[in-house]
């Protein structure tokens, strides 16, 4: 292997209003290697990647690339820019267009054509030619959707490659692959790697390092903290140079006394309703009390979101299982079954699930709660604006009046709306999924003194959470979630960043 | 103060003020173009009977806009609708209650509302329980409600000129009780602003000074005086903008004070969370399709009123006049905002430019012209404001 270098990082740094996510970082990575790119959600990998492919183009980062020897200058708006250089991305999330075939998916954008006529020869003998090279195991007329998520890959993985790509980004390209299809996946790279295409290879699964890289680099709250080469490394190693940080005294104390059993959950199944057959929640069980903040960890797309969701009556279909809520089975089928249970959920996405950005503060507020103000359907606007007064006061909501439309908050701002929202219903199990994501840390505190608060009324607290620190700095007990299914409850007590990180990547698990 | 106050409102109330704005521009425009023939109380008082059928249909499309819908085949529902009436009218009635043509009329508004409040019941369950989009139910509709209207007529025009009938489109009020109830009116308008100014001042929210508010209020009590008082030239108060105005209000509180109107725009402005919040949105896109029905039903009982007869081609195009209110009015296509005013001033401008070019023999191919125009021009106008 030639110490040729293709890709020379040098001190790129990036920030956000706010945030930095990428502090000072240099890397090197060697043509025709397999180089693993890991860390926790939000240590910087995708502002990387999207730096390589142009997402942040040239100037709104500071430090140099080096792109086989020459300076990296990716124009703004031109993303094709970077895969005409031969730097290509594959998502996570597929971008292919379902109804099309893969020949069409392939040169979607730069089709062969003779006076604006499409050669469709060309197309599908170019890319049963590219398939055939890479052994890619997929027919050039086959209609994408009708393809597995496997094989859509392939498709990903070609496109890149038909474009002559000289790196290819994958960005955590087996998450939501099968063992047989990751096995696959493997070999092929292997074989890229033969034909002298180099990889980037980002995944939260640590055994997969070990299977394909050659070295690995880990970036850590923006910082790139180590570049290794594999052999030389053990996954317990890389879990503490993924962690390896001190506790700062971030979290708010609190003293609350944990009571009797609210809700319980015993050996959980449920499937996708738009995919029979996909489980999207794959035995879980667990217990949570009045006063208890139960904290739930675990990688994206350990299936985290899918349980609360499914939980709330608006997501998956329960196949197998039970949930009881003091002690009897309820059956939750929606959202209005779920706030008339005394459930509430703060979703995921703020924006997207939580608030109707349009409205003001008022409307937001009273959007579940119409019911408590409304007789014969009429709102009585007094009550309504009483109660949400209150509400926003003890929240301390900052915003001129409630009258202002929610887009015009800050994210810590929004995020309390969200949760006044719901803590109008007076839950008895709360539901939090994320609720600090991509808000700053004065407002995080705030909202972690609610909880601690909320909790000490008797209130029980189900939190979700990517940020390590936050499930250790709140939750009395922390349940870690791995390929769906509850993969292990620690005690606050015997809780470790590497115990839980253990746990999520499979590397152990609970006795 | 009261300076800087009236800029604040003005801005945040821009959209509204651009219209009505408008509206004045094209009526000062055909005045001058007609020598005040335009701005005659007779024909002053035709415009706004002439806006009814369609700002009926408006005013409802509104919602249905509102929650991310929409429905083409309002303008032959409410044809078939009249062609119903007109047929219960001209061959039903008189054989059955020849010497009772007051009841016969209430029987014949009653059979009316409910055809179009059924065909609202049967589009918006196939939309809402059955998941088929609104835009192809309502186009089969449209095709549906045509069929059904020439079926009913056979081709022919059908009379519905009976007085009892006629009054509903074609009635005025007596000058005195047109007065009695403008006053009523701007009783309840100075009422009003009182009212408001109390909570806000309970609540410590952000108070506009009183001569702002009293200005505001004036000018709306003067509007309608003056509306009166043109109207009253002519023929007096006209039954059919009064069963409007009605309408309206009835529309526009339940948008803004009902559990129903809340949920219609905060479907429309984040389904995601509209559903994470317990609404059942099913049944309420299947009310507002129900509403709309209702509403198509009552144009349809004005349109023959106002027509006096069942024709073939009763409410054709009359959709496209409602959406474009709507829009005009201020109404997102992308669902989530919009006013029921809003549309009703929408369908004002649009009965204002017919009328303004009937009035000056413009061949009507020209009225559709300046019509699509306008309402590109409006649109166009609101997106570049939002971009500065």
């Amino acid at each position: 292997m030639s110490d040729d270098i293709i890709l020379d990082i040098q001190h790129v740094t990036k920030e956000f209003p706010g945030v930095t996510a990428l502090k000072d970082v240099s890397l090197r990575i060697r043509r025709g290697e397999i180089h693993g790119l890991c860390g926790e959600n939000g240590a910087g990998k995708s502002t990387l990647v999207k730096i390589l492919s142009g997402v942040y183009p040239y100037g709104q980062y500071e430090g140099r690339i080096l792109y086989a020897g020459q300076e990296l200058r990716l124009a703004d708006g031109a993303i094709r820019q970077a895969r005409a250089l031969g730097i290509a991305v594959v998502y996570q999330e597929l971008t292919l267009v379902p109804n099309m075939t893969v020949g069409e998916n392939v040169f979607l954008g730069r089709e062969p054509a003779e006076h604006g006529v499409i050669n469709w020869a060309k197309v599908y003998a170019d890319t049963a030619q590219i398939l055939a090279r890479y052994r890619l195991d997929v027919a050039p007329q086959a209609v994408v959707k009708t393809l597995g998520v496997g094989k859509m890959q392939m498709v990903e993985i070609a496109r890149a490659l038909s474009e002559d790509a000289k790196v290819l980004i994958l960005d955590e390209p087996t998450s939501a692959l099968t063992e047989a299809e990751i096995d696959k996946l493997m070999e092929i790279l292997r074989g890229l790697k033969a034909h002298g295409v180099t990889c980037i290879y980002i995944s939260h699964k640590l055994e997969e390092f070990f299977r394909i890289t050659d070295s690995i680099t880990v970036l850590r709250d923006g910082r790139a903290v180590t570049t290794q080469p594999t052999h030389q490394l053990s996954q317990e190693r890389l879990v503490s140079y993924m962690v390896g940080r001190e506790m700062t005294e971030r979290f708010p104390k609190s003293r609350r006394q944990p009571g009797r059993v609210v809700l319980e959950v015993e050996d959980l199944h449920a499937e996708d309703p738009r995919e029979p057959g996909r489980k999207v929640v794959n035995g879980v069980s667990f217990d949570l009390r009045e006063g208890e903040i139960l904290g739930i960890a675990g990688l994206m797309g350990s299936g985290r979101t899918e349980l609360v969701t499914t939980l709330f009556g608006e997501f998956g279909r329960i196949t197998a299982g039970r949930i009881k809520l003091d002690g009897r089975e309820v059956h939750i089928q929606s959202a209005h079954d779920a706030i008339l249970n005394g459930i509430s959920l703060v979703p995921e996405d703020r924006k997207g699930q939580g608030l109707v950005l349009i409205q003001s503060i008022l409307r937001n507020i009273s959007l579940p709660n119409l019911d408590r103000f409304a007789s014969l359907g009429r709102i009585d606007a007094d009550a309504e604006l009483r109660a949400c007064t209150q509400q926003a006061t003890e929240l301390a909501i900052k915003a001129p009046s409630l009258q202002v439309p929610c887009y015009s908050l800050s994210g810590g701002n929004q995020q309390k709306v969200v949760i006044a929202k719901w803590l109008m219903s007076t839950p008895r199990v709360l539901i939090m999924d994320d609720p600090t994501r991509g808000i700053d840390v004065g407002a995080k505190f705030e909202i972690y003194k609610l909880m601690n608060e909320l909790a000490e009324k008797g209130v029980a607290i189900l939190m979700i959470s990517s940020d390590l620190q936050e499930v250790l700095g709140m939750s009395d007990r922390i349940m870690v979630m791995y390929r769906n299914r509850s993969n292990g409850i620690l005690d606050r007590s015997e809780a470790t960043q590497e115990r839980i990180m253990a746990l999520a990547t499979g590397i152990a698990s609970a006795m | 103060m009261a300076l800087s106050d009236a800029v604040r409102l003005a801005r945040r109330n821009l959209q509204t003020y651009a219209i009505i704005l408008a509206l004045a521009c094209i009526w000062v425009f055909f005045a001058f173009l007609t020598d005040g023939a335009y701005l005659s109380p007779q024909n002053f008082s035709n415009l706004f009977r002439q806006m009814t059928v369609t700002a009926f249909l408006g005013i409802g499309m509104v919602l249905v806009i509102v929650i991310g819908g929409i429905d083409l085949s309002v303008g032959k529902l409410a044809g078939f609708v009249s062609v119903v009436v007109a047929y219960f009218q001209a061959y039903v009635w008189t054989r059955i209650l020849p010497t009772q043509p007051i009841v016969a009329a209430t029987l014949s508004v009653f059979i009316g509302v409910a055809v179009g409040a059924a065909a609202g019941v049967v589009q918006g369950y196939i939309i809402s329980y059955l998941k088929v989009p609104a835009f192809i139910v309502t186009l089969g509709g449209m095709f549906t409600f045509n069929g059904a209207l020439l079926l009913v007529t056979q081709g022919r025009t059908i009379p519905a000129n009976q007085p009892a009938l006629a009054v509903i489109a074609q009635g005025y009020l007596p000058s005195t009780a047109g007065w009695v109830l403008a006053c009523v009116i701007v009783a309840l308008l100075y009422a009003n602003m009182l009212r408001s100014r109390q909570t806000k001042r309970k609540y410590g929210f952000e108070l506009p000074s009183l001569s702002l508010d009293l200005a505001t209020t004036t000018f709306f009590a003067l509007l309608v005086v003056v509306y009166v008082f043109i109207v009253n030239l002519y023929n007096g108060l006209q039954t059919p903008v009064l069963l409007l105005a009605l309408a309206t209000l009835i529309l526009a509180y339940v948008a803004d004070n009902t559990r129903f109107g809340r949920y219609c725009y905060a479907v429309g402005g984040n389904y995601e969370a509209a559903r994470l919040s317990g609404i059942n949105i099913r049944q309420l896109v299947f009310m507002v399709f129900v509403l709309m029905g209702l509403m198509s039903g009552i144009a349809g009982v004005m349109l023959a009123s106002y027509v006096g007869y069942g024709t073939i081609a009763a409410g054709t195009g009359y959709e496209l006049d409602a959406i474009a209110s709507a829009i005009l009015g201020g109404t997102s296509p992308l669902g989530g905002v919009g006013t029921i005013f809003g549309a009703l001033i929408g369908a004002l401008i649009m009965s204002s430019l017919s009328n303004g070019l009937q009035l000056l023999n413009v061949q009507p191919a020209w009225q559709y012209v300046l019509k699509g125009v306008v309402l590109v021009l409006a649109v166009l106008a609101d997106v570049s404001f939002k971009k500065k």
